[in-house]
């Protein structure tokens, strides 16, 4: 039956060669293999739903119209196509209006093509290829499964750029992406609106004296308000520095050669200000340290003594609060190395002792809570062999989970391994390899593809579903019923853009995790919001956010599908101080004078108190437990006390 | 043109018989003060040599104290004992013309250690490789913009780099790495420029290095197997070499030797077996900087097209587009090709020592892999 099936359509097609030459007279088939006689047709596929552009001069055309919903495979990819080279475009729409759905030019073996969408019963699906390499014969299939569940699909959109598209981040505080693009003398922003839609900002700089050719990280390291940027070149790194408003940047160059690859900010000593760190491939780590005016100061050893550094990501694995480094290594000391924070400013190499001491050659690596149980647990992605390295986070320890995850399958290899939920499932996935992993909550994960490689991600459209930047084109994600919240954290004791912080969502799924970073993947700078999905949730019960200066925030109760903004110490009545010492103050609000308490008392201890900005506005001591607080202006602070057994702080009211 | 750059240490060697002649007053003049304050050459045991190299001391700070070059600094004109060489295919150097020389200790010599690997050199050998460009900018003058040396010492090669000053007179100790503008009219009269990079120690390193030890790239004998124009004649370079005891006899007298990359008579993957062995192969080989990429470039190794990258799916997709390292008849689908002509520092090939197009070897990789079929699966 089958065999006739197959037939039929072979001499239809041979028949009538000329039935499908355009959209209109497309060819109605279904399942099967079928074979187009040649790529000759008079109506040229457009919009072009594959990579590559240009250049078709004809096309084919098919259609396909669903009985159920389902989720369609199209290939080329076949034996019989040995040595052939196709392209093909999916739409909806009818002809009247062509909207791409699919399409693909090279995902199958050798230079074939496929490509896998999810269809909706009654749908009619437009199938047609072009002549973009090749007009000759090849054959085709189309197969059915059962549709994937939250499916991740993307629409390309070409975003009026101008030069290397490294980077998506809130460049202008109002907690939307933007585009950022650089070349050497500009910086050009596409700020995203709040009604939707993109404003340029062109801002021409001094001739930089590297290039962020290797990475590109952000962060507001003169805590100002505005993103500073770091470059890391091939034979140096590069600062532009914000000024006041945002509308020029200063370069700072170091002479300094560097060959640099992944580059972050981080708080390294803890200090409330953003370092500079930038993995060197032929030498030792270096680091530009903060001195806390704005200035950064050349830095280099302590961070991994040999070479071979491409992805180095600050995450606080074993979750005592501070910051710990794991950096991917390649080339000529291949040996990953993972530096723990001891907490009073060393850091010791503990690679070996938890199992990630191989020479496997990658460049990056992606940290997340796969599992939701509170840890960081991580993809070790590989750039040349395969060799991918999942590994559970159990309190501290690690297990190679590899085996049965579904990285044991992937074929393919990457310089770039990120973690985001694309999907709004709850459920962290991992961008890299050619592909995107779904993860399945449980450190498993489901192969798909996507027609977007990696690129600088983040929410290009504010609608809660994450985009992806691939060069100029965003590909924006079509995303799903499911629920999100987005967490835009302001430092104020710690650094302004809370990087370093862990926030936690807890809703009916449970309780998920995210560490703010700058720097993650090789090469490209991420949105600094913390990105949750909660899949049919319609309410958080809980966010907390732990900063790095120990200051807890809890906020219950938030509103969902939107953008959650955290100010640091300022959930004013919810705020907690760290450590068992409990530190309490009223009235709420104050008026005069603040009665400070603690589990231990406090006597006449010296408090200092901050004002929203980080900034000190007071430093006294206490008399019997009481500040007078008169002379303070209306609004909210931060007191901290200094005692033996730490810092404590907790935010108050002043009428 | 590509054939007078390969062949201009040549001519420059035989234009410096006659400078030197014509400006001996000035040259006496120059010397007298030159001479005020570099140490005094050593005594050579039993040789004429005037070079200066206390192993205990160098690198020196300046380039004049080894003495390696007698006369004006700048003419290059090499000292008794120090000798020119080539080798048949040079690294493309942002168009930079190169005279390389080698020095070793009296009483020392390399010794044959194979075809494809650098001659075994003993302590005190020392490699000196000077980058020049011609009718720079605007005087039309040659300037000299660094001298790079290799030295063995205690068993193990050591970097040293020398940036030559504005007056040319002498070149100082640098290993820092620096940017130098040049401007220059090529042989073919078009104007072009350059922001020179000079490297820094660990630049030399990145690809001087074999097992993450220091190793020289240029004189293996398939680099050296060839006819120089010497001052006292042309001569094969490896003969010379014995002659001058600089190498122990029992060299083989036949070489498996690289082609001339711009040789247009010679086989043109041969040409390209050439290019990518002095071009790629310091990082693409085992042990080399690049090793975990499945390519392999060296000389020996390339006569396997598969390790040329031909049909061989890259590991790091640049762009879609870019199905294959060598896409057989498609260059818009090769990743090397992507790559060689590429300036962006992150994506062009070499990585180090070019931030300019090699157009004319650009121009011979086009012509190779079109004639490459059939298309790669």
């Amino acid at each position: 039956m089958k065999h006739a099936t197959l037939l039929l359509f072979t001499c239809l097609g041979a028949l009538s060669a000329a039935a499908q030459n355009t959209c209109a007279t497309a060819l109605p088939i279904t399942v099967g293999t079928f074979a187009v006689t040649g790529v000759n047709g008079t109506q040229v596929p457009l919009p072009i739903c594959a990579p590559n552009g240009t250049g078709a001069t004809a096309g084919e055309w098919y259609s396909y119209t669903a009985g159920a919903d389902l989720n369609v495979t199209v290939t080329t990819s076949l034996p019989a196509n040995t040595g052939l080279d196709t392209r093909f475009h999916v739409y909806t729409g009818g002809c009247a209006a062509l909207a791409c759905v699919a399409g693909d030019d090279d995902s199958g073996s050798g230079n074939l093509s496929t490509a896998s969408f999810n269809v909706t019963a009654g749908t009619t699906y437009l199938i047609a290829f072009d002549n973009r390499w090749s007009s000759a014969a090849f054959t085709f299939q189309v197969s059915e499964t059962v549709p994937v569940q939250d499916p991740v699909t993307f629409l390309p959109q070409a975003l009026p750029t101008s030069g290397t598209t490294m980077c998506v981040v809130d460049m202008n505080g109002d907690h939307l992406d933007d585009v950022v693009s650089t070349s050497t003398s500009l910086i050009h922003i596409l700020q995203q609106q709040a009604l939707g839609g993109f404003v340029p900002q062109s801002i021409t700089t001094t001739p930089a004296d590297n290039t962020a050719s290797w990475s590109l990280a952000a962060g507001d390291f003169d805590n100002n308000g505005f993103n500073d940027l770091l470059y890391g070149g091939g034979g140096g790194v590069t600062f532009m520095k914000a000024n006041a408003d945002g509308t020029a940047f200063t370069e700072v160059s170091y002479p300094q050669y560097v060959f640099s690859q992944r580059s972050n900010f981080v708080d390294i000593n803890n200090d409330g200000n953003l370092d500079g760190f930038v993995c060197h491939d032929v030498d030792a780590n270096v680091y530009y340290l903060n001195d806390g005016t704005g200035n950064l100061v050349y830095n280099q050893g302590g961070f991994g003594p040999t070479c071979g550094n491409y992805g180095s990501i600050w995450v606080d694995f074993d979750g005592d609060g501070d910051q710990d480094l794991f950096v991917a290594k390649c080339g000529c000391d291949p040996v990953d190395i993972l530096y723990q924070n001891n907490g009073n400013g060393t850091f010791t190499n503990i690679a070996p002792a938890l199992g990630f001491a191989d020479s496997h050659q990658s460049w990056s690596s992606a940290w997340g809570d796969y599992d939701n149980d509170g840890d960081m647990d991580v993809l070790v992605g590989s750039s040349s062999s395969n060799v991918h390295k999942l590994m559970r986070n159990d309190a501290g320890t690690f297990v190679n989970v590899t085996i049965g995850s579904g990285f044991d399958l992937l074929g393919g290899q990457s310089i770039e391994w990120t973690t985001h939920d694309f999907n709004n499932d709850g459920w962290l996935d991992i961008l890299g390899g050619g592909a995107l992993m779904l993860g399945n909550g449980d450190l498993t994960f489901q192969q798909v593809t996507i027609t977007p490689t990696n690129g600088p991600i983040g929410d290009l459209n504010n609608d809660g579903f994450l985009d992806i930047m691939n060069s100029a084109t965003a590909y924006m994600n079509d995303g799903n019923d499911n629920h999100y919240l987005k967490v835009f954290t302001v430092g104020a004791v710690s650094n302004m853009n809370g990087i370093g912080a862990e926030v936690e969502v807890t809703s009916a799924l449970g309780t998920q995790i995210r560490q703010v970073r700058s720097g993650d993947g090789f090469r490209y700078m991420s949105s600094l919001t913390a990105h949750f999905g909660i899949r049919t949730d319609t309410q958080v019960d809980q966010v907390i956010v732990r900063w790095p200066s120990g200051i807890v925030d809890i906020i219950d109760n938030p509103a969902i599908d939107g953008i959650l903004v955290v100010e640091e110490g300022l959930s004013t009545g919810v705020a907690e101080a760290s450590g068992t010492n409990e530190l309490t103050l009223h009235p709420v609000p104050a008026t005069d004078l603040l009665y400070v308490t603690t589990t231990t008392g406090v006597g006449n201890a010296p408090v200092r108190v901050l004002d929203a900005t980080g900034k000190q506005v007071l430093l006294r001591s206490l008399v019997n437990g009481q500040l007078d607080v008169s002379d303070l202006k209306s609004g909210v602070y931060l007191l901290e006390l200094t005692s033996q057994g730490g810092s404590l702080r907790r935010a108050f009211t002043k009428e | 043109m590509p054939t007078l750059q390969s062949i201009a240490p040549v001519l420059v060697r035989m234009k410096k018989v006659i400078l030197v002649l014509s400006l001996i007053v000035a040259v006496f003049v120059a010397c007298v003060k030159d001479d005020a304050d570099p140490p005094a050459p050593t005594d050579p045991p039993g040789g004429g040599s005037p070079v200066v190299f206390d192993p205990a001391q160098v690198p020196y700070p300046q380039l004049s104290t080894y003495h390696f070059f007698e006369g004006a600094l700048s003419d290059l004109a090499p000292s008794e004992g120090v000798l020119p060489y080539m080798v048949i295919t040079p690294l493309f150097s942002d168009y930079a013309h190169k005279s390389r020389f080698v020095w070793m200790m009296p009483g020392s010599a390399a010794s044959y250690d194979g075809d494809h690997r650098a001659l075994a050199f003993e302590d005190g050998a020392v490699l000196i490789k000077n980058f020049y460009y011609d009718n720079v900018q605007p005087a039309g003058t040659r300037r000299i913009i660094e001298t790079r040396m290799l030295y063995k010492k205690d068993g193990a090669w050591h970097f040293a780099n020398y940036v030559w000053n504005d007056q040319q007179t002498d070149a100082y100790l640098d290993l820092d790495g620096s940017y130098t503008p040049v401007t220059w009219m090529d042989e073919n009269n078009v104007l072009r420029a350059v922001n020179y990079r000079i490297p820094s120690g660990a630049e030399c390193f990145t690809c001087h290095k074999i097992d993450n030890l220091a190793s020289p790239i240029g004189p293996k004998p398939q680099n050296m197997k060839m006819d120089f124009a010497y001052a006292d004649g042309t001569m094969d370079q490896l003969a010379k070499w014995e002659q001058t005891g600089y190498l122990a006899p029992g060299t083989p007298s036949t070489v498996n030797s690289t082609v001339r990359w711009d040789d247009a008579n010679e086989d043109l993957t041969m040409r390209v077996r050439a290019y990518v062995d002095m071009n790629c192969a310091h990082c693409h080989a085992e042990g080399h900087h690049c090793d975990y990429r499945p390519m392999r470039f060296a000389w020996s190794e390339t006569t396997d097209p598969v390790n040329l990258g031909v049909c061989v799916e890259p590991d790091e997709v640049l762009l879609p587009i870019l199905t294959h390292i060598v896409a057989r008849g498609n260059t818009e689908k090769s990743t090397l090709f992507y790559r060689i002509a590429a300036t962006e520092e992150s994506v062009r090939m070499p990585l180090l020592g070019r931030t300019l197009v090699h157009e004319e070897g650009v121009q011979l990789f086009e012509e190779w892999i079109n004639s490459l079929t059939p298309p790669c699966n």
